[in-house]
């Protein structure tokens, strides 16, 4: 299986590699460009009210993004194309250089096994145990039943969850639960993680040990977009933000300043 | 294909959903169970149609006033006739007196010409219709022959009750198909829509759609599967028990041994269960949870 060409200088990033999965149409040549590219993206679910107008964006491979905005500026929206489970109106989302808006629909599954998604309201199956919700990544992959025990065994203990595998995802606390969304969303080693806000239904203190959680995915060499409206989240570590605004996306580097020295003037949140 | 973790998620899923599939498998198995009786009672009057079909008898009843010369010779004749096993003469008194015995009754009231004379006459049971028609036919022609019973009438009245039930079990078989489809449609449509988080997961995470169906369509094959079987389970216990009942009497009123669903058919009910199970679970899933 290929991967990524940046990967190898990353070597110290343990087990976590993410690899680049062989779709239909494959090109070894996509190692080389960004990740992600949003050209002239226009979405709208309602005529004359566009969610994104003309949208631009650049997402480098390995960048820690973070995505920000007023409710209903598009940062779901945003995602939810990433994904495909939208479509863009106009456009065009490259990601590792093919069109995501040109997949046909038999190719969606091959795009998503190369993509992990958190939700605010974590997504997983109550009835399942934490082992079943996380295995059912790498089943769907078609991994033997050794090598998936193995692998959601890792993704478990780097969530800090060895050992929960056989409790009912039900009984869990809201924090637990979220813990078990994202080794779902890691396990299969994909190659950019998608957050959407995934801190939403948690406390302050939990919302930060989650959050520590996808720095550490980071640091492994993973691409994150983490999408979120809650400020304090921002001002925890200093990382690239886009902030959507009018159906556009708008780069602010190197983090925002915190509210008392104007940040409310400067971003629309 | 099949695959072992298809089956295990399907197993997964009806374990979870006992309920849910046991409702349906039950109502599954009433369905059926019209379509076996329906089977059962055709199977076996076919068998007595056959039975009779091929009793290899011919009753030749002889007129009051022919004389023991004329019968010899007409035995000698029938016993020389190609395809006759044995002729028999059965004197009227003996008849009446075989008839008294058999029905345990007195028959004094009934007056000699009640009971013909005749010559009972076995022929192979391979014989041809063909033949058995021409030996009637000049049978008939004989001055001291009054009547012949072939049996080809009740016969005929029994082939046109199996035709009947034939045309029955076909009807009863349409309306089974349509309730299977019916149950197991909608039963795996609300477990469809009791699992919607699953499938939203299943799609979040790359899978196929054929990886999604796979495990609804191996549920809904069992469930038919399963409804037919338990059809039969009941159909037999039924069966046995009335037997056992009965005892030697149906056997000794209809001319053979009444007998359960054959294999083919046994196993081509669960076969065809497990077929429509699954048509009805995809036709079912026609519109997945959209993510």
């Amino acid at each position: 299986m290929p991967r990524f060409d940046d990967q190898d200088d990353a070597q110290e990033s343990r087990a976590f590699r993410p690899l680049l999965r062989q779709g239909p149409r494959f090109a070894r040549d996509a190692a080389a460009r960004p990740i992600l590219m949003f050209e002239d993206v226009y979405k709208s679910y309602r005529p004359g009210a566009p969610v994104l107008r003309g949208m631009n964006l650049v997402i480098e491979r390995g960048e820690f993004v973070f995505i920000t905005g007023p409710s209903g500026s598009g940062k779901s929206t945003l995602l939810r194309l990433l994904y495909r489970s939208e479509t863009v109106d106009e456009g065009r989302i490259l990601f590792m250089g093919r069109d995501i808006a040109r997949l046909k629909d038999d190719s969606v599954p091959f795009l998503r096994r190369n993509i992990g998604v958190i939700f605010q309201d974590f997504k997983l199956v109550k009835t399942w145990s934490v082992f079943e919700n996380v295995a059912i990544t790498l089943e769907v992959l078609g991994l033997p039943q050794r090598l998936i025990k193995a692998r959601v065994g890792e993704a478990l203990e780097r969530v800090g969850l060895a050992g929960r595998g056989s409790d009912a995802a039900g009984v869990l606390s809201g924090g637990e639960q979220q813990r078990v969304a994202v080794a779902r969303a890691i396990v299969g080693e994909p190659a950019l993680i998608l957050a959407d806000e995934p801190t939403g239904n948690l406390d302050p203190q939990l919302a930060i040990d989650i959050l520590g959680l996808f720095e550490e995915i980071h640091e492994s060499g993973t691409t994150v977009l983490f999408a979120t409206h809650d400020r304090s989240l921002l001002d925890v570590r200093s990382r690239r933000l886009i902030v959507l605004d009018e159906g556009k996306a708008m780069d602010v580097a190197m983090g925002i300043a915190p509210a008392e020295e104007g940040y409310d003037n400067e971003l629309p949140l | 294909m099949l695959s072992i973790g298809t089956t295990r998620r399907a197993q997964r899923g009806m374990l979870r959903e006992w309920r849910l599939h046991a409702l349906s498998v039950f109502s599954l198995a009433v369905a059926f169970v019209c379509l076996g009786a329906a089977l059962l009672v055709v199977t076996n009057l076919r068998a007595v149609e056959d039975r009779w079909a091929h009793a290899g008898r011919v009753s030749v009843y002889l007129k009051d006033s022919i004389s023991t010369p004329d019968v010899e010779a007409l035995k000698s004749a029938l016993t020389a006739t190609a395809g006759v096993k044995s002729v028999r003469y059965i004197s009227s008194g003996q008849a009446r007196q075989d008839f008294a015995q058999t029905e345990k009754k007195n028959l004094a009231g009934l007056s000699q010409e009640a009971f013909p004379s005749s010559i009972e006459v076995e022929v192979q049971p391979d014989m041809a219709d063909a033949e058995l028609t021409e030996m009637v036919t000049k049978l008939e022609k004989l001055p001291g022959v009054d009547e012949i019973e072939t049996y080809q009438a009740w016969t005929d009245r029994l082939a046109r009750l199996v035709r009947g039930g034939v045309a029955a079990s076909g009807i009863l078989a349409l309306v089974v198909f349509a309730s299977v489809l019916a149950v197991v449609g909608s039963t795996i449509r609300l477990a469809l829509q009791r699992r919607r988080t699953e499938v939203e997961v299943l799609k979040l995470v790359g899978a196929t759609d054929r990886f999604i169906k796979g495990p609804f369509l191996v549920e809904g094959s069992a469930q038919g599967a399963m409804g037919a079987m338990g059809a039969l389970a009941l159909l037999a216990t039924l069966f046995f028990l009335v037997k056992g009942r009965l005892d030697g009497e149906l056997s000794s009123l209809i001319g053979v041994e009444p007998s359960f669903l054959p294999w083919p058919i046994a196993l081509g009910m669960v076969g065809v269960g497990a077929v429509l199970g699954a048509l009805a679970a995809l036709l079912g899933l026609r519109r997945l949870v959209a993510v």
